[in-house]
């Protein structure tokens, strides 16, 4: 079965939730056999994610009975999931009770606070090999999707439980998203090894999580650099947390200052802290630190995990022994491309084994490779990638008259925009749009947005824009 | 600078909302938008304002809008 769920010790637990939910791995078995036994075609499934034990053990399903699921947030804008509806015509819905009203379909089973759904669209011819789905930027609804093939998952899942040395003893607390793809590794890894996984709904800044991971003896936790910020404000430091040895941190660049701080605690308290860093292209993980160089290679994302290799293009050599250039990765969990359109989905593997990623990397004398920088126009906000591109054609569609440039950094959204009329409606309408926090955006007037004769926006001049601004 | 006013602005720019919300069902487990991100908007912009540096435990159980002005009181903001 997918991840030898049926090969590890059946009476132990596999997953538990803070809904009251608790699956033994036989459970799993016997919930993923119920799926079979309805003998579903193969095809696209939608699935509604919240971090419970119903909404994994349907992507559970799915993956085993070689469904194609697509990891959607149960949280995504109403307009945004018709969007994605209307263009990858999903046969079927995987979705929590209370969304029962909003989506039409004829039930067919349901298990654990989530039920599944049949739509009125038929299934229609994929590539045998694609396994799964994920949109590259979650929260604006990308119709962009990367398309995993059979192997991506389980490959790394198999590594990373390797190089985090895994063992069914271990109880992983998943904390991100499961739609996310580095909450769905943690999920995978610790499955693989037989260990349990703690699906939490409640967020960082609620006692019952700190409660709940407490109670439940979690061991393993793993973390954006904001999860992070909201650790150190709330003193996780003094917190105890006796079980809790391993912190591992991916999904963006930690501030050295960070760093150091997870590190230092690490050290102070027998605990361990491993830096990884990985992609929705790669089914996640392609890096990792080893803990006991935490405090000497500060802000480093290690090396490659098993199996895998790093790799750095155009490379250009620094004084020091370092080389930069733009980071890339061989390895089984590479996953096939992209999909713009439902037709995509019949497309064969495009990556190849070999995925760019688009990021600047140093790779230090010792061999360390260090995330510098970033080509794409992608922001990582709270953790989450966001696609300035797809930003600017939700607030294109939505106010069809006005001209719109997105620029930022990993903290903040620039949205230039030329009608002064809309500047106060912006804000609140991408920050409901995206599900993003509103201090996250900041917008700006501008009489044109600076383009060259091509129709090529002028960054540097927006930029020469900000800078007055701020003084 | 009138207490509640700025109390209220800090809300209503937070969450998003009109002031008519601002209510005792206005709370952490009752409010969909108030999540990580917001509680650690929330809490910053209120350091910010009103010049104090809460607790760890008054920021993990900052749970409602009434129950906030408490807290702050106990910091001598007078509302």
């Amino acid at each position: 079965m997918f991840l030898n769920v049926d090969k590890h010790d059946q009476n132990k637990t596999a997953i538990k939730d803070d809904s009251g939910f608790n699956l033994t791995y036989a459970d799993v078995c016997r919930t993923i056999d119920e799926f079979k036994a309805l003998n579903i075609p193969r095809s696209v499934v939608f699935c509604l994610c919240e971090n419970s034990a119903g909404s994994l053990i349907g992507y559970l399903a799915f993956e085993n009975n070689k469904q194609v699921p697509l990891l959607l947030s149960a949280g995504l804008d109403e307009g945004l999931r018709h969007n994605l509806e209307f263009m990858y015509t999903p046969s079927y819905y995987w979705i929590p009770e209370r969304k029962e009203q909003e989506i039409k379909g004829e039930k067919l089973y349901s298990a654990y606070g989530f039920v599944l759904l049949k739509t009125e669209y038929d299934p229609y011819p994929i590539n045998p090999k694609l396994s799964m789905l994920l949109t590259t930027s979650g929260s604006t609804g990308s119709p962009k999707l990367v398309r995993h093939k059979y192997g991506n998952l389980e490959a790394n899942a198999e590594n990373v439980a390797k190089v985090f040395s895994w063992t069914e003893n271990e109880i992983g607390i998943c904390d991100l998203p499961m739609n996310y793809t580095m909450g769905l590794n943690v999920i995978n890894s610790h499955l693989y090894a037989g260990a349990s996984v703690l699906m939490v709904k409640a967020n960082l800044m609620d006692p019952d999580f700190w409660e709940f991971i407490k109670i439940n003896e979690g061991s393993s936790f793993c973390g954006v650099p904001f999860s992070y910020e909201i650790m150190r404000r709330i003193g996780f430091d003094k917190m105890d947390l006796p079980k809790l040895h391993t912190l591992a941190e991916g999904g963006g660049k930690l501030t050295d200052k960070m760093f150091k701080w997870i590190a230092s605690y690490a050290k102070n308290s027998g605990k361990r802290f491993c830096a990884t860093f990985g992609t929705s292209e790669t089914s996640a993980r392609m890096a990792f630190l080893d803990p006991s160089l935490a405090m000497e290679k500060i802000g480093s994302i290690g090396k490659a995990i098993p199996n895998g290799e790093l790799f750095l293009l155009d490379e250009v050599a620094g004084e020091d022994g370092s080389t930069t250039g733009e980071l890339g990765y061989r390895g089984p969990n590479v996953t096939m491309g992209y999909a713009l359109c439902r037709d995509d989905l019949l497309k064969d593997d495009e990556f190849c084994g070999e995925y760019h990623t688009g990021d600047i990397a140093k790779r230090d004398a010792d061999g360390y490779y260090y995330i510098i920088g970033r080509k794409g126009r992608f922001l990582k906000l709270f953790g989450l990638r966001v696609s300035l591109d797809e930003t600017e054609r939700i607030l294109k569609t939505q106010y069809p008259s006005s001209d719109f440039v997105c620029t930022g950094d990993d903290r903040h959204m620039n949205v230039f925009c030329t009608n002064e009329a809309i500047k106060d409606e912006i804000v609140p309408f991408i920050s409901a749009k995206t599900n993003i926090h509103n201090s996250a955006f900041h917008v700006l007037w501008v009489d044109r947005i600076p383009r060259n004769e091509y129709g090529k926006v002028r960054f540097a001049e927006l930029e020469d824009y900000l800078i007055d601004k701020k003084h | 600078m009138n207490a509640l006013n700025e109390y209220n602005r800090i809300f209503r720019e937070t969450f998003g909302v009109s002031e008519d919300a601002l209510n005792e069902d206005f709370t952490f487990n009752g409010v969909a938008v108030w999540d990580s991100v917001a509680h650690m908007s929330l809490i910053s912009s209120l350091e910010d304002a009103f010049d104090v540096m809460f607790d760890v435990d008054d920021i993990l159980h900052y749970g409602s809008y009434f129950h906030g002005i408490e807290i702050l009181k106990h910091y001598g903001v007078e509302f």
